[in-house]
């Protein structure tokens, strides 16, 4: 009789501690296959890395924190379904990830009915506005004018041909592009759309070389568009300063000679040099070794974001939503990009670097701009 | 002058890429829908070139023999008992090209991935600069074709595919082992569908999915020309105008639609296309 008393408190105990245990539950829509699919894997990683890290610390308020991950299918319609059962199914207590815009716009209707946190982690066009919704990667504001103005001061460019995807960000990107040039004092001699996924670039060339711009800016959608229009018009013998928008530096590195000389500009490179960076590439060799994929400024992101929301929750002392919004625009974390924090209506003032692939496929950082106010992206926000 | 190398190239590439789907349409007639798949394989044979560091040139060679083994080992083991079934053969193709794509993604990933360029540069042409690449398209176009013009017209084995293509069971009545002329020309359009793959590599990227953008202009190209070596020439050339044109004088996202709304015109028009009906 006293066994058994004994084993049922045992039971009770355990279940309480195991209630107080109860993991935070991160769920992570994400486009593990379709467009993102060449990126998200590496975004998976850090993820991974932030959590293990912060479980082996001891969580956060003692609880251990979990990871859900939902394909998305890099669209709207796998988004819908991704963040229903994230949030409807598996209830989770925050969203956090990267994901394309089409996938983000289908994706927040439902965060508004589940109230639930959600912090973006991709660089993109910018202005898209949510009560629920943080984001701590860069919009165009504060890519574009580092590489532009360097274009303009240091390469002497007065006129510019912009050549971008047909889509969300592709367009956004170079109407903002487009607005910035001409209030500098420069002209924009042509733009240029195709569809994301058009691989012949032969009489956009065409239009360039008898405009004979100074400098090329080039925002078309990551991975087959950008690397065709990249070799076609090298093989064209185009040989005018390129600012690619769109490309990440694990493609860069890849692309090898094509791509020596381009311009980029990102707030994270591998190269960055500071103590945090060193540490954070430390601890991704260590834990994924051989099947490390190399870090980008789409995968640290996620990263601090997962460490943006611990210390928010630490601050709110607990997962309610109200608390946590709340507590994301005050907190800060010092990550591999720097001090993070998401504080301009709802966006960060990031580090941003202009960089120039080389002929070995490093890119080598020309300039650093501190700290770069995403300008106004949601004023009407309360 | 730009303008008139571009149509010229632009046809050039059209041609090579399709080539391989008018040998099969003409013998089989049937629309390879695995087609898009091999071009992909020779786009991979490039990559496994670089990777073995081998001069960029062995890419072809190298293609060649991936398409050809690949397209003989699918003659024989899936659309051989197809024969008497083309809408059936058709969709086997399809679902050959799903297996080729995702057996290429399970082996080298989804990723973008490089392969080097045999030819890189530019050059004076007539008082333009030009993509050195995309003139010797122009010229392996024209060999191509001239070469398996002279396959068809000049050896035993053309008689007897022009035999199977005119009437099959007359030919067989003759004697005609048609079952080995499709074994041969199925193997001979994977190959040269494979090597249009290498040949594209220097201006498209390496991915399991590179074949798709090239397929519906391929497919215009062979619906507008029958079986005819000719007729096809005579199509790139236009569609590859009207595509350039569109692109530079209007906008690049309409010029993309153009080789698919043109021909679907001109086949309304003129159901026969550009081969003499």
């Amino acid at each position: 009789m006293l066994k058994l008393a004994s084993t049922a408190l045992g039971l009770s105990l355990l279940a309480v501690s195991a209630h107080a245990q109860s993991p935070i539950r991160i769920g992570v829509p994400i486009g593990l296959s379709g467009a993102n699919s060449v990126v998200a894997p590496s975004v998976v990683q850090a993820a991974e890395l932030a959590v293990a890290e912060i479980n082996a610390k001891g969580g956060v308020l003692g609880r251990p924190l979990t990871l859900d991950v939902a394909d998305d299918g890099s669209g709207a319609a796998g988004a819908q379904r991704a963040f229903d059962s994230l949030v409807f199914q598996k209830k989770v207590d925050v969203l956090i990830s990267m994901e394309t815009s089409a996938a983000r716009n289908a994706g927040l209707p439902i965060v508004t009915r589940g109230k639930t946190p959600f912090i973006y982690t991709s660089s993109y066009e910018g202005h898209s506005c949510n009560r629920y919704m943080f984001v701590d990667a860069w919009v165009p504001e504060q890519q574009e004018a580092p590489v532009i103005d360097y274009f303009l001061k240091e390469k002497g460019a007065k006129t510019f041909f912009l050549i971008g995807s047909d889509y969300a960000f592709g367009r956004g990107m170079l109407s903002y592009a487009k607005q910035y040039i001409e209030a500098h004092g420069g002209k924009v001699v042509g733009d240029e759309y195709q569809p994301m996924d058009a691989g012949d670039w032969t009489a956009i060339i065409s239009k360039v070389r008898s405009a004979s711009p100074d400098a090329l800016i080039l925002s078309t959608a990551g991975g087959v568009p950008n690397v065709t229009l990249t070799k076609q018009y090298r093989a064209a013998g185009i040989t005018v300063p390129v600012g690619n928008l769109g490309v990440d530096e694990g493609t860069a590195k890849t692309m090898g000679e094509d791509a020596t000389g381009v311009y980029v500009s990102s707030s994270y490179f591998t190269s960055v040099d500071s103590p945090a960076n060193k540490t954070f590439l430390a601890a991704m060799r260590a834990k994924f070794s051989d099947g490390l994929l190399t870090p980008n400024d789409l995968s640290v992101p996620q990263y601090e974001a997962i460490y943006l929301y611990k210390a928010a929750v630490e601050r709110a002392d607990g997962t309610a939503v109200d608390g946590v919004t709340k507590a994301l625009a005050e907190v800060s974390f010092d990550g591999p990009r720097g001090r993070i924090q998401m504080n301009k209506q709802r966006h960060a003032p990031l580090t941003m670097y202009l960089g120039q692939v080389q002929p070995d496929g490093s890119v080598k950082i020309l300039q650093t701009a501190k700290d770069v106010d995403p300008g106004e992206q949601c004023p009407n926000l309360k | 002058m730009s303008l008139l190398l571009d149509i010229v190239t632009t046809a050039a590439i059209l041609y090579v890429v399709a080539l391989g789907l008018l040998i099969v349409f003409g013998v089989m007639g049937i629309i390879s829908f695995a087609h898009g798949a091999m071009l992909t394989v020779g786009g991979y044979a490039a990559l496994l070139v670089t990777w073995a560091g081998w001069n960029p040139w062995a890419s072809l060679p190298a293609a060649v023999l991936a398409g050809l083994l690949a397209g003989a080992a699918m003659e024989w083991a899936v659309l051989r008992p197809l024969y008497r079934r083309p809408l059936d053969a058709i969709l086997a193709t399809w679902g050959l090209g799903i297996v080729i794509g995702q057996v290429i993604t399970l082996a080298f990933g989804r990723q973008v991935q490089f392969a080097q360029s045999p030819l890189s540069g530019a050059a004076t042409v007539l008082g333009a600069t030009y993509s050195q690449y995309r003139l010797l398209l122009v010229v392996v176009a024209v060999l191509l074709a001239g070469t398996i013009a002279l396959v068809l017209h000049g050896t035993r084995l053309g008689l007897v595919t022009r035999a199977v293509i005119a009437n099959e069971n007359l030919a067989q009545s003759l004697g005609v082992n048609s079952a080995r002329v499709r074994f041969a020309s199925f193997g001979l359009g994977s190959a040269l569908a494979s090597l249009a793959g290498a040949l594209v590599v220097p201006l498209s990227s390496v991915d399991p999915n590179m074949g798709v953008p090239w397929l519906v202009g391929a497919f215009m190209l062979v619906l507008l020309s029958g079986s005819s070596l000719v007729a096809m020439a005579a199509a790139a050339l236009v569609l590859g105008a009207a595509q350039v044109l569109v692109s530079t004088y209007l906008n690049a996202v309409l010029g993309g639609m153009t080789v698919a709304v043109l021909a679907a015109v001109i086949l309304r028009v003129r159901p026969a296309g550009f081969a003499r009906a």
